[in-house]
């Protein structure tokens, strides 16, 4: 059986004895879009972290390509619900420090790249602006760009359109699934929205309340195939799986969502 | 312009604020200017603002007050700067590991409360009663506060920052460097408008000390003579130079940090 690209296996975290997330074995494959689906608090954000080497497991090791996670680096990149773009820095300038830490590029490429991902995020008439001159939504676009600028392997996002109204949100939805596929990232998004969930993934990984513990693992793309559009959440197949996502959690979790 | 003014949380207007803070002041010299010459009270306990004006002006012409002046500057610059200088990167080691922090907050907790004017002896044993007693108290008053002061400013980054940094490459170094101290500026520089202030009330405790320059000299030497319109006349300088200081820090903060 081949390697799979991104595994977590045996993961346990406590936090001071109390458990936080349970035994979790996951196989994750290369440019996918998976989605921790789970009630608010119940450790899918830890176990994503661990996945960035924000947070150390207390038990289990994560393999990315093979390789280890011992800590955070450059391969995993990172988007949190609060809007993290830098203040000081310019639209342009937060895309640009993305790649701050390469040496591998040449002052011309990271020009390049800079206006590639300007493009990208359709901020090229703000390039010179300051985050607290901008949108709540186009910080977030923002700070995926610089991500990416990175040149991550995986990104990471945890509810990073948590914050945002809903109709910025749906649009950022549909932005966000583009730009996963011409950009070919494997993305993990960590959210507690059942609709977000089923419009974004590939795959949802429903967890239960804590300690986290893996629930069902649905293959939405088998569904609902892998071009989504505003029109896709309006189908009969989506509001089917989101209900049964929906009972899933009520009857399973029994919790108050 | 005025009803806003009075609004319950009304919108604030610069000019109109400039105008009434001077409105404010320009009354109170009057009150106090009518009450001097309706002689209410003894000339050596209140003294027209116009005396100690005319008393401020014959120090300048013949007692050379700005001179003094300028000597107490130059002590409360430099003692400052030697109190920044070392506040600053100590403050930030304090809040980015756990030992440097660990071990000094006690200390600098403690040393932080005692009153400087109780260390005014011991000063005077350690360094004599020349210029390094002064710079020393100045220095004491200051950099413990500030110290403190940054530890807090550089725990007040946000952690999304530094682990923003992290996935993107950066090393703990180019952490602070390139985020933590970016992420402060403003604060920080906040934090040294204020202590600067502070710095300048220790002056005149300072200056007594066997001082034979200074403001604070100038203000103590004029008291035992009870000539109370040039200890005012001290007073005022000191509170110009505060208010000009201030202003000039707060200009230099909205120029560097015009992204807020």
């Amino acid at each position: 059986m081949a390697e799979p690209y991104l595994s977590l296996e045996g993961m346990t975290k406590q936090f001071g004895g109390v458990p936080v997330v349970s035994t979790t074995n996951l196989a994750i494959d290369r440019n996918s879009l998976v989605v921790f689906l789970g009630p608010s608090g119940c450790g899918k954000t830890t176990l994503m972290r661990m996945v960035g080497g924000l947070d150390l497991p207390t038990s289990g090791t994560i393999r990315l390509d093979g390789e280890p996670v011992s800590g955070p680096d450059r391969r995993r990149g990172m988007v949190f619900q609060s809007y993290s773009s830098f203040p000081w820095l310019t639209v342009e300038g937060n895309i640009a420090f993305g790649m701050h830490y390469r040496n591998d590029l040449t002052a011309a490429e990271k020009a390049e790249r800079v206006r590639h991902y300007l493009r990208l995020i359709r901020l090229e008439d703000f390039a010179g602006s300051y985050p607290n001159r901008i949108s709540g939504g186009m910080r977030q676009r923002v700070a995926i760009a610089r991500s990416l600028a990175a040149g991550p392997d995986v990104l990471l996002m945890d509810e990073p359109f948590g914050a945002l109204d809903a109709l910025t949100r749906e649009r950022l939805q549909v932005e966000l699934r583009q730009i996963q596929k011409t950009e070919a990232k494997t993305i993990i998004f960590v959210t507690h929205d059942v609709e977000e969930a089923v419009f974004l993934a590939d795959r949802i990984i429903l967890f239960s309340a804590r300690p986290a513990r893996i629930l069902h693992d649905i293959d939405v793309s088998a569904v609902l195939g892998t071009e989504r559009t505003l029109e896709a959440r309006e189908t009969q197949a989506f509001f089917n799986l989101r209900n049964d996502i929906l009972h899933r959690i009520r009857t399973e979790t029994e919790l108050h969502l | 312009m005025w009803a806003d003014l009075v609004a319950f949380r009304g919108k604030s207007s610069a000019k109109a604020d400039l105008l009434l803070g001077a409105m404010l002041a320009a009354g109170l010299l009057l009150l106090w200017e009518a009450v001097a010459r309706a002689g209410l009270v003894a000339p050596q306990f209140l003294p027209a603002p116009s005396a100690v004006l005319s008393a401020a002006w014959t120090m300048t012409t013949q007692q050379s007050l700005l001179w003094h002046a300028a000597v107490s500057t130059f002590r409360v610059l430099l003692a400052f700067a030697i109190a920044a200088a070392m506040a600053i990167p100590i403050g930030i080691l304090m809040s980015s590991y756990r030992i440097v922090g660990a071990a000094l907050e006690p200390t600098i907790d403690f040393i932080r409360y005692l009153p400087v004017p109780a260390l005014v002896p011991l000063s005077i044993i350690w360094f004599g009663v020349g210029e390094t007693t002064k710079i020393f108290l100045l220095w004491l008053g200051t950099f413990f506060q500030l110290v403190l002061l940054v530890a807090d400013d550089m725990r007040r980054v946000p952690h999304e920052y530094v682990e923003v940094a992290f996935t993107l490459g950066a090393k703990p170094r180019n952490v602070l460097t390139d985020v933590a101290l970016r992420a402060m500026g403003p604060t920080l520089v906040d934090n040294l408008r204020i202590t600067l202030g502070w710095c300048w009330t220790y002056l005149v405790l300072a200056e007594i000390v066997a001082a034979d320059s200074g403001l604070g000299f100038v203000i103590w030497s004029a008291r035992r003579y009870v000539k109370t319109p040039e200890v005012m006349a001290g007073v005022v300088v000191i509170g110009i130079i505060g208010l000009v200081t201030d202003q000039v820090l707060r200009m230099l903060h909205r120029r560097m940090f015009r992204y807020l």
